[in-house]
């Protein structure tokens, strides 16, 4: 018997990382032009990207249906392991109870543990990637998965988006909204509080916003684990990994793209940094 | 004079309605509180109507009974929903009505709305009045009631009284159904089928649908398609759909040989909540709202080959329908910001940044304590922070602040120009709170240097500095650094003053009486100054200064 860790698609992990850490990735789905696409399974991140600015229609987002999870699940438990599945804050989606609902599907005692991160992104990234190298030395779902809940306050994300557009079409710009104003030209910075998206800062420009990325993320060293995510511009996540490079070496920093799902919230020119702090 | 449609002129306004009903999905979302306030009720009338749409696009110059039945066949494929649901049986009745038609007459319409009516009511388990079928049945009365009253025959007149009826038929739901009273609302499907009769009438009268506003109302008033926030619905509504537990949507294609549908109506009536079924003995469509859905599933599963299995969590769907709704008519924080700006555009950016209620005011007219203060407590918030944006008004706050009030504190950040105000206004987080935002704001001051551009009334000297009446003065942080003949000139030659960096941003604020191609040209300058700075124009509207600007 081994645990296994099981998270969706909005954890932006790369098909490679998620291999190497052993990870089940259940699929979330994105819609455009009422055709529906599997998150990073029929639906590249550069294609994704591209049909969104060239718009007009904007995407839109449902959960793993609980079939998905019932048939990840399954194939799991046939080989007699145990699943720690990590997902999306509930606030932002409902793919917590798909699961919960697959889980429900599968019988009373069966050996899942579903944990709500209260993240996305990147954030889920780092929490995913602790959950799998901690699944090792453990004996039971039930103990990593309270391992991982004890763990969540740790990690924490800030984003700078180019706009709030589409989080705001999108509807889920939460305590966000307050920064909605279009007369001057800013770059907002976001983070998730309690699972929901809440305004931090805004800068006026994009240099002044990576700035602050940088120094709101160093004022939470020292660091276990950093990671970088991007939806557009490579080149800006690079800059990110080698200015926070001192808080863990810059090959350690793990840096993933806004795949289509997140990419329909954060929109083109998004770039943001989690932090899993130091025990 | 226009006798019947043909084939092609039904698909046209059909095709019209469906692009309506598309311009109008968000509102009738948005309105969507019965049976359940789940906020789909557009998109599934959409999505299933597309599905017919699409099917007339591959076909030409057929009859109009032939439309009719590729629409009827098309949208119950594809229906979802409740209100999707009753669309397709809608179309289905149309269809059964122009069956075998070429084209469609009076009598025709007559007889379609009637039988489409027919096959609406009989696909709810229990059917209730104020919804679309109401909608439905009122435009195939008024039908009948036309076509005896007098011998028109203008299938176009009859068209705008199929319409005008729906129109009547969607103002009374409310007065119909109490939760639609209720929710300060009208219904939501029923609305979905005047969209689509009346994109249908533009057509067919020649107008254009691309950008149609149908001057469609609530109680709160006039619905504009293109602003969602147009559309409100009840807060305690809103707060007391949330506590309630919905259930699962749950929705299914049954397909099996010599299906009894009246039976299978009758026992999962028994069952659920919001029954709608339709079909015939090989395939019947499921729509029904349970607490458990495995319940309908289950029974289904033993009538024969399940397709199209849909569930949706109701009580999720409310969430997100509800908290879009609050958070387009924005609650009242717990903190709020009073600037005092000079100028409609000054005033607008205040506004716009940061929810600031504006006082106007400045240089040359300073508010009262009294205006401060009645501002402060129409914002409503336990914590009002003031922005004085001027000197002389510094101190006007400062008295303000030290009023006492129970139900709210004061607090100044004392801001003397402007420039320093939006600097302030744009670190205001209303999500934090009144000692971290003091903090920020202040913290925000420190890097931006105020340039003031103005023009002297008199010949005078000012800290040494001879000035001639008419000559512009520049005042880089209340300091007179310049006097020039040109506003322009004496921007620049302050501007350079401050020692420019690319690392700079410069916002020029323009005056009222300032002329807007002046300004893009003085950027342009600003630019050949120091290559790569970011210079930023927003409108003031300030009177008296042709230029306020803020480097930072």
């Amino acid at each position: 018997m081994a645990v296994r860790i099981v998270t969706d698609s909005t954890s932006d992990l790369t098909p490679a990382l998620a291999q190497e850490l052993g990870v089940t990735i259940v699929p979330a789905n994105v819609i455009i032009d009422d055709v529906t696409y599997r998150d990073g399974v029929d639906l590249t991140s550069d294609e994704f990207y591209r049909r969104l600015l060239a718009g007009p229609g904007l995407p839109t987002t449902s959960q793993p249906s609980v079939g998905t999870f019932q048939a990840a699940y399954k194939e799991i438990l046939d080989q007699g392991d145990e699943i720690v599945s990590i997902h999306v804050s509930g606030k932002l989606s409902g793919t917590v109870n798909s699961a919960n609902q697959a889980k429900a599907s599968l019988g009373d005692d069966v050996a899942i543990e579903v944990v709500d991160s209260g993240g996305a992104s990147i954030a889920l990234a780092l929490i995913t990637a602790a959950a799998a190298e901690m699944a090792g030395q453990s004996s039971s779902c039930r103990e990593l998965a309270e391992q991982v809940r004890g763990d969540l306050p740790r990690t924490s994300a800030v984003f700078a988006l180019d706009t709030l557009e589409y989080l705001q079409k999108g509807g889920r710009i939460g305590k966000a909204q307050a920064f909605v104003g279009s007369l001057l030209s800013v770059k907002p910075i976001l983070t998730l509080v309690e699972g929901e998206v809440h305004p931090l800062e805004r800068p006026r420009n994009h240099q002044r916003a990576m700035r602050r990325l940088a120094e709101l993320t160093r004022e939470r060293a020292p660091a276990a684990r950093v990671g970088i995510a991007y939806s557009t511009d490579e080149a800006w996540a690079a800059e990110l990994r080698s200015s926070l490079s001192d808080l863990v070496p810059e090959d350690q920093i793990i840096t993933v793209r806004f795949g289509p799902a997140l990419g329909t919230y954060v929109g083109p020119r998004a770039v943001g940094v989690a932090l899993t702090s130091a025990r | 004079m226009m006798k019947v449609l043909n084939g092609n002129d039904l698909a046209g306004a059909l095709a019209a309605g469906f692009h309506c009903l598309q311009r109008y999905r968000d509102p009738i979302n948005a309105l969507n509180v019965y049976p359940v306030p789940d906020g789909d009720t557009g998109t599934n009338m959409l999505l299933t109507m597309r599905a017919g749409v699409e099917k007339l696009a591959q076909i030409d110059g057929v009859t109009a009974g032939e439309v009719a039945f590729q629409m009827a066949d098309g949208t119950f494929w594809e229906a979802r929903g409740n209100s999707g649901v009753i669309l397709s049986q809608f179309f289905k009745g149309i269809a059964t009505g122009l069956e075998g038609r070429e084209n469609c007459s009076c009598t025709d319409l007559a007889q379609a709305f009637r039988s489409a009516t027919d096959a609406a009511y009989k696909s709810v388990g229990n059917p209730v009045e104020g919804t679309m079928l109401t909608v439905i049945r009122y435009v195939a009365e008024a039908l009948e009631l036309s076509l005896q009253q007098d011998d028109d025959d203008d299938i176009l007149s009859l068209w705008g009284t199929a319409y005008q009826a729906s129109r009547d038929a969607l103002d009374a739901t409310p007065s119909m159904l109490a939760k639609l009273r209720e929710a300060g609302v009208v219904d939501a499907g029923g609305m979905g089928i005047v969209v689509i009769l009346g994109g249908a009438y533009l057509h067919l009268t020649g107008e254009d649908v691309e950008e149609a506003d149908l001057q469609l109302a609530t109680a709160a008033g006039q619905i504009d398609p293109s602003q969602l926030g147009s559309v409100s619905v009840e807060s305690d509504f809103l707060d007391s759909s949330v506590e309630s537990e919905w259930g699962y949507c749950t929705q299914f294609l049954i397909q099996g040989e010599n299906l009894d549908i009246e039976r299978v109506r009758a026992e999962l009536a028994e069952k659920a909540e919001s029954l709608v079924i339709v079909g015939d003995d090989r395939f019947i469509r499921v729509h029904v709202h349970m607490e458990d859905p495995g319940v309908a599933l289950t029974y289904a599963v033993g009538l024969g080959e399940l397709d199209q299995i849909k569930i949706d969590n109701m009580s999720l769907q409310n969430q997100n329908w509800a908290s879009g709704h609050q958070e387009r008519s924005a609650p009242k924080s717990g903190i709020a910001l009073v600037a005092v700006a000079p100028g409609d555009g000054l005033a607008q950016l205040f506004t716009d940044t940061s929810g600031a209620l504006v006082v106007s005011g400045g240089q040359t007219m300073n508010p009262s304590v009294a205006q401060l203060i009645a501002a402060a407590e129409r914002s409503g918030a336990e914590d009002v922070i003031l922005l004085p944006n001027n000197k002389n008004v510094a101190i006007t706050a400062t008295q303000a602040a030290e009023r006492e009030n129970e139900n709210q504190r004061l607090h100044v950040v004392a801001t003397t120009t402007v420039q320093q105000g939006i600097a302030a206004a744009l670190a205001f987080n209303s999500q934090a709170s009144a000692d971290q935002n003091l903090g920020a704001m202040n913290g925000a001051l420190i890097d931006v240097v105020s340039i003031e551009v103005t023009r002297s009334i008199r010949d005078t000297t000012l800290e040494g500095i001879a000035v001639a009446e008419g000559d512009y003065m520049g005042l880089i942080d209340g300091d007179l650094a310049v006097v020039d003949s040109s506003a322009e000139d004496a921007l620049l030659a302050s501007l350079a003053g401050c020692g420019l960096t690319d690392d700079h941003i410069v916002t020029i604020y323009w005056g009222a009486d300032t002329d807007q191609e002046r300004v893009e040209e003085v950027a342009g300058r600003v630019e050949e100054q120091a290559p790569g700075i970011q210079v930023d124009l927003v409108y003031g509207g300030q009177p008296h200064y042709p230029y306020f600007v803020s480097v930072e």
